[in-house]
């Protein structure tokens, strides 16, 4: 292949074009990273990330990390192994919130009425900033596999503890008690999401109360390495280059 | 189509983004997208609510058929256009010319993943926003006539425009297809027949809206093809280097041994 002409013959038109091309293929990367990880995040975790009243502490904690660090983990494949750029996580996080606050404020609130603290999205960047920070420090897939997404699993919850706090304070309401979040979903109806629909924690006889946000934390974070490294493949795949004569 | 344009003369490093063509596909896109924003904020409400009054055929039912005559014309033309315009001399060309082709690869493929993003992301998910206000007595709702039969089929003509550009311009890509290239363009593609089995699925089974349903699954497998477009990325970069190596610069190919 060496036999390619080169279409340049100065340091400065390679520069130049070099600065070209990253100027373009950068829109291009996060806006389709915005696009395919909201609509697989909004139809794996969507539910619990729309609503306030679903943001509890064993479903929301446990399948948020665990289907959030596909894209993450992906990329890390895709840009680390490629290009050395120790940025998928936080991009692809920082991505989806971009999407999500665009259709939360100008849909959810603009179109719906629903109000913004009811639709307001989960905080991702901080483990996003762990995960991609573990791995600049480790350069290895494998130690971010195992100890970044363990962590990133861990502190989800309290990354999104000072936001939600708020909604969890009690009151009583025509002789119940209810959270707060209760109540807004309670008064804002929604058509397509009956109060049995919701998946959030009921109790079982086999639950020890107290400690449902820490196991389901560490539940989170385990499930997330499997996730991780199983999503490495998966960028393996997706970022081969294979050419073929035919299909 | 096989005239040079860099025999025009100039120096070819400069200018290869098009910073004009990038703007006027930018805010194209973004006009009709805020267009069918606006149309549903005044008409959703009004007329969108009840499928069996005769507002709702006009507003809405109409407004759906005029979006697939408008899709299929522009689709034959656009498609029809691209093949028939197709460099017959594409193994000859300068790498001059080949390189400032692929920067037009990336205009198209910024198109499309510019209107993946209102499709997948934005009208997507307002999707959810919509189902918490009716209970939907139609397929055809002003959130679903706009995402499924709006917005997807624009980014279908602009992924296969890319592709159909790629196969008629670029020597590689004439040559041999690429694997990563094909997924980024068919999978989101499939998206629009998965709204057939989503459509069947919910008229079947239930009306209430649990956005992480199994049955969604479809869209999100094909959702995940879009990273392909990673795959394709490394191609582009690769030939790249090629076409802008220097004299003395060592160059790294796929495999090191080539």
């Amino acid at each position: 292949m060496s036999a390619v002409q080169s279409a340049i013959t100065t340091a400065e038109q390679q520069h130049r074009i070099y600065k070209a091309f990253d100027l373009i293929v950068i829109p291009i990367v996060t806006l389709v990273i915005i696009g395919a990880f909201h609509i697989h995040f909004m139809l794996t975790a969507g539910d619990w990330d729309f609503w306030i009243d679903w943001k509890d502490r064993r479903w929301w904690v446990t399948v948020t990390p665990i289907t959030l660090i596909f894209f993450p983990a992906a990329l890390h494949y895709l840009l680390w192994t490629n290009f050395r750029l120790p940025i998928g996580a936080t991009l692809s996080c920082a991505g989806l919130l971009v999407g999500e606050w665009m259709n939360r404020v100008f849909n959810f609130v603009g179109w719906a009425y629903f109000p913004l603290n009811m639709v307001v999205p989960a905080e991702i960047i901080p483990m996003a900033l762990i995960l991609d920070a573990i791995l600049i420090i480790s350069r290895s897939l494998t130690v971010t596999g195992i100890i970044g997404s363990m962590v990133w699993g861990i502190i989800f919850y309290p990354a999104n503890w000072a936001l939600i706090a708020p909604f969890h304070v009690p009151i009583e309401y025509n002789g119940t008690m209810m959270s707060v979040a209760d109540l807004i979903g309670y008064n804002y109806v929604r058509t397509g999401t009956p109060e049995y629909i919701r998946i959030i924690e009921e109790g079982t006889l086999r639950t020890f109360g107290e400690d449902v946000t820490p196991v389901s934390a560490f539940f989170a974070g385990f499930i997330s390495v499997f996730a991780y490294f199983t999503w490495i493949g998966f960028g393996k795949v997706l970022s081969s280059t294979k050419w073929v004569k035919r299909l | 189509m096989s005239t040079p344009s860099v025999e025009m003369g100039g120096d070819v490093s400069k200018g290869l983004i098009g910073g004009k063509r990038i703007a006027i596909i930018f805010f194209s896109v973004l006009a009709v997208m805020i267009t069918w924003r606006i149309y549903q904020q005044l008409f959703a409400w009004d007329k969108g609510m009840d499928s069996f009054e005769p507002e709702f055929q006009i507003y809405w039912m109409n407004l759906l058929y005029a979006q697939w005559i408008a899709e299929f014309t522009i689709a034959a033309v656009l498609w029809g256009y691209l093949l028939k315009t197709r460099d017959k001399n594409v193994f000859n060309i300068t790498p001059k010319e080949e390189l400032k082709r692929y920067f037009t690869l990336l205009a198209w493929l910024f198109c499309y993943v510019w209107i993946v993003y209102w499709a997948a992301s934005f009208f997507a998910e307002q999707d959810a926003s919509w189902h918490q206000v009716t209970v939907r007595d139609t397929d055809f709702t002003p959130s679903h006539i706009v995402l499924f039969y709006g917005t997807m089929p624009c980014y279908i003509l602009a992924g296969v425009g890319a592709f159909l550009y790629a196969r008629t311009r670029l020597p590689q890509f004439a040559e041999r297809i690429s694997i990563p290239f094909v997924i980024a363009v068919v999978g989101p593609f499939m998206i629009l027949p998965n709204v057939g089995l989503n459509e069947w699925g919910h008229t079947f089974w239930f009306m209430e809206e649990l956005f992480s349903a199994s049955l969604h699954w479809g869209f999100v497998v094909l959702g995940w093809t879009a990273l392909a477009l990673g795959g394709l990325l490394i191609q582009i970069v690769l030939r790249f280097i090629q076409l802008t190596k220097l004299d003395d610069e060592v160059l790294v190919t796929e495999d090191m041994n080539d």
